[in-house]
């Protein structure tokens, strides 16, 4: 094969490969469904990729036993969440293995199962079969140096993001909120 | 004096005796100055692949300074154009005939394509299961191997493989990466085929590496406590296979360089293997799931058999060596003893240990025949190795609770003095006597 065929065949695969990714995410952005969900910023960190932020979200661990679905979950299982609508943030309603028909669905994958989890409200451990899922959406890359702004919100400031679903459970961050009002709105280019 | 120049000294009069034709003598001075240029070349090469690692540093860490404040069009436009001009540099310099500068570039843009999978993650805020970037990078560097028969590239690609693997295998907690072996099937071919002895040692110590981490992660959560024992076992056996096949390459012209660097790989986890089998400890350990084990082990010892048969059929009974004949006796008798152990109880342990101590010091002085064989010094040094290191811990083993503690270390001295001398003059009788056929057969 000629050379430069051979040159092309790389630059092709490896070109399809990246637009892909942003292809995906794109998709995810402009036809998924807008939920906003609770969360707190934990981590900021500033390694060779810039400043971003890992955010913990409030259906990041959930209730097995308040939740509807399935309830044998284990480490690395694939899980659906189904989200439904509150105010002013969607809450968890249903979890599963397999994703049900015609509803707002998360996919994530558990980091952890277990039977007993600490309550911050009472100081209690308590016996609370639960997961610990991740969505792909925790981490958020901000400008540099605001990393650490977002970590300390002031008094009374809270964090929210709009996360677009897509029908096969992707979720992308649409825009960081807050107090509701947009800092952050991401944009094809 | 340089070798050149003893060689212009010395040819006229090796020539004028008959010893030498006029016209070797002119090509042996030929490849002598040849070969003066392989410093520079092996500079051009250092600076270029250097060149490219700081490029290649400068441009992740200046986008993770700048990045704010470039529109996302602009990033990407820069990343893309990164990654086909250095493509295109690679052409431009085949076309030129300049081989190193042109594979220096194309190492470049495996090192651009994985930055650029870390950067647009970043752009796009994709955080999924980052192994798997780390997976279609090395995909992307196997790609330009194939493709471009670039060894750094596959150099490249080989060692983000077992980065890979390192990853899903401890940070990810998953019980055995199946998927490595998969990677290293696409990838190995074109080692072979192009012969390239750097990717074939990282390849080979890449599955070196998946074996501990997957011996690690059976031992802990598959198939019971006697995961240890049987998977030792079917390890031994799948070494033991790729040392035969090390074998069977040495006897085809051409591969002798490779023949022997399987045959290092491969025997030091054979004989690795083989050496925890003669302690007693892990033989008398918990030995639940052998049902487990049965068919992996089964499975491992038809491959030996199969690969053995098709090494002696190889070689007809005229030109066959006499170690290869009690070789068979030899594996015959750990494959039953093998089995033995599979299917025994711990309390036969003290007895399973003792002939597996047997046939593993047999082994070591079968390994040291067929090391003078293949003309592998690293073998026979690899035997001597092994020798000193259990002597010691059969030593250690026997007499620490039988003896004073005084005499125990002046005893233990005196093995390692009188010990070391005569293995190391044994050691290097042999290296001598490889190195006195190589020169023959050359």
């Amino acid at each position: 094969m000629k050379l430069s065929y051979r040159l092309l065949i790389i630059i092709v695969i490896q070109t399809l490969v990246l637009a892909g990714m942003v292809a995906k995410r794109q998709w995810t952005l402009a036809t998924g469904t807008p939920v906003v969900l609770e969360t707190r910023p934990v981590d900021p960190r500033s390694l060779f990729r810039g400043d971003y932020v890992t955010f913990n979200y409030d259906i990041s661990r959930l209730n097995l036993q308040a939740l509807d679905g399935d309830d044998d979950f284990s480490r690395h299982d694939v899980v659906y969440v189904v989200l439904e609508p509150g105010t002013p943030y969607w809450r968890p309603r249903a979890v599963y293995h397999a994703p049900p028909a015609g509803q707002v669905t998360l996919r994530g994958t558990v980091q952890y199962a277990g039977e007993h989890w600490w309550n911050p409200e009472t100081g209690d451990n308590e016996a609370v079969r639960h997961v610990t899922v991740r969505y792909g959406i925790e981490d958020y890359f901000v400008p540099e140096g605001e990393g650490r702004v977002l970590e300390r919100p002031v008094a009374d400031e809270t964090i929210s993001l709009r996360v677009a679903v897509d029908r096969f459970g992707n979720g992308a961050i649409q825009a960081l909120l807050i107090n509701g009002v947009e800092r952050y709105r991401e944009t094809l280019f | 004096m340089s070798f050149k120049k003893q060689l212009e000294q010395h040819l006229p009069h090796w020539v004028e005796r008959g010893w030498v034709s006029a016209d070797n003598a002119a090509n042996m001075l030929q490849d002598a100055a040849g070969g003066v240029h392989h410093g520079p070349r092996y500079l051009t090469l250092a600076f270029s692949l250097l060149g490219v690692i700081l490029i290649g540093a400068g441009i992740i860490t200046f986008f993770a300074a700048n990045w704010a404040a470039m529109p996302k069009l602009l990033k990407l436009a820069v990343l893309f154009s990164a990654l086909w001009g250095s493509y295109a540099l690679a052409g431009v310099f085949e076309r030129r005939d300049l081989p190193l500068l042109s594979g220096a570039m194309l190492l470049l843009g495996v090192i651009l394509f994985g930055s650029n999978i870390m950067l647009i993650a970043q752009i796009y805020h994709i955080s999924a299961h980052y192994p798997d970037g780390v997976m279609v990078w090395a995909l992307g560097g196997v790609l330009v191997a194939w493709l471009m028969h670039s060894q750094p590239a596959m150099v490249a690609a080989l060692g983000l493989g077992v980065l890979w693997t390192g990853l899903e295998s401890q940070g990810f907690g998953r019980t055995v990466h199946w998927p490595f072996l998969l990677f290293l099937a696409l990838s190995v071919p074109a080692v072979m085929l192009h012969r390239w002895r750097i990717a074939l040692h990282v390849a080979l110590s890449g599955l070196l590496v998946w074996s501990w981490f997957t011996f690690m992660a059976m031992s802990s959560w598959v198939s019971g406590s006697g995961a240890a024992v049987y998977l030792v076992q079917v390890y031994f056996l799948a070494y033991l296979a790729l040392f035969i096949g090390g074998m069977l390459l040495h006897g085809r012209d051409g591969w002798q360089i490779l023949a022997h660097t399987v045959q290092r790989y491969a025997a030091f986890a054979a004989l690795g293997c083989l050496y925890l089998l003669t302690f007693p400890d892990l033989l008398r350990a918990d030995r639940d799931g052998a049902e487990f084990w049965w068919p992996a082990t089964m499975a491992t010892l038809l491959l030996v058999v199969a690969m053995a048969s098709w090494h002696y059929r190889s070689h007809g009974a005229d030109i066959r060596p006499r170690f290869l004949n009690w070789g068979l006796g030899l594996l015959g008798a750990v494959i039953v003893l093998l089995l033995a152990n599979l299917a025994a109880e711990r309390q036969s342990a003290g007895v399973l240990a003792l002939l597996f101590n047997v046939v593993y010091f047999l082994g070591l002085l079968w390994l040291l025949q067929a090391a003078v064989h293949l003309e592998n010094r690293v073998l026979v040094n690899m035997a001597f190795f092994y020798f000193a290191v259990t002597l010691l811990a059969r030593y250690f083993d026997t007499f620490w609770s039988l003896m004073d503690r005084s005499l125990f270390f002046m005893g233990g001295g005196l093995l390692l003095l009188g010990g070391g001398y005569w293995l190391e003059r044994q050691r290097r009788r042999l290296t001598r006597q490889i190195a006195v056929q190589g020169e023959g057969s050359a």
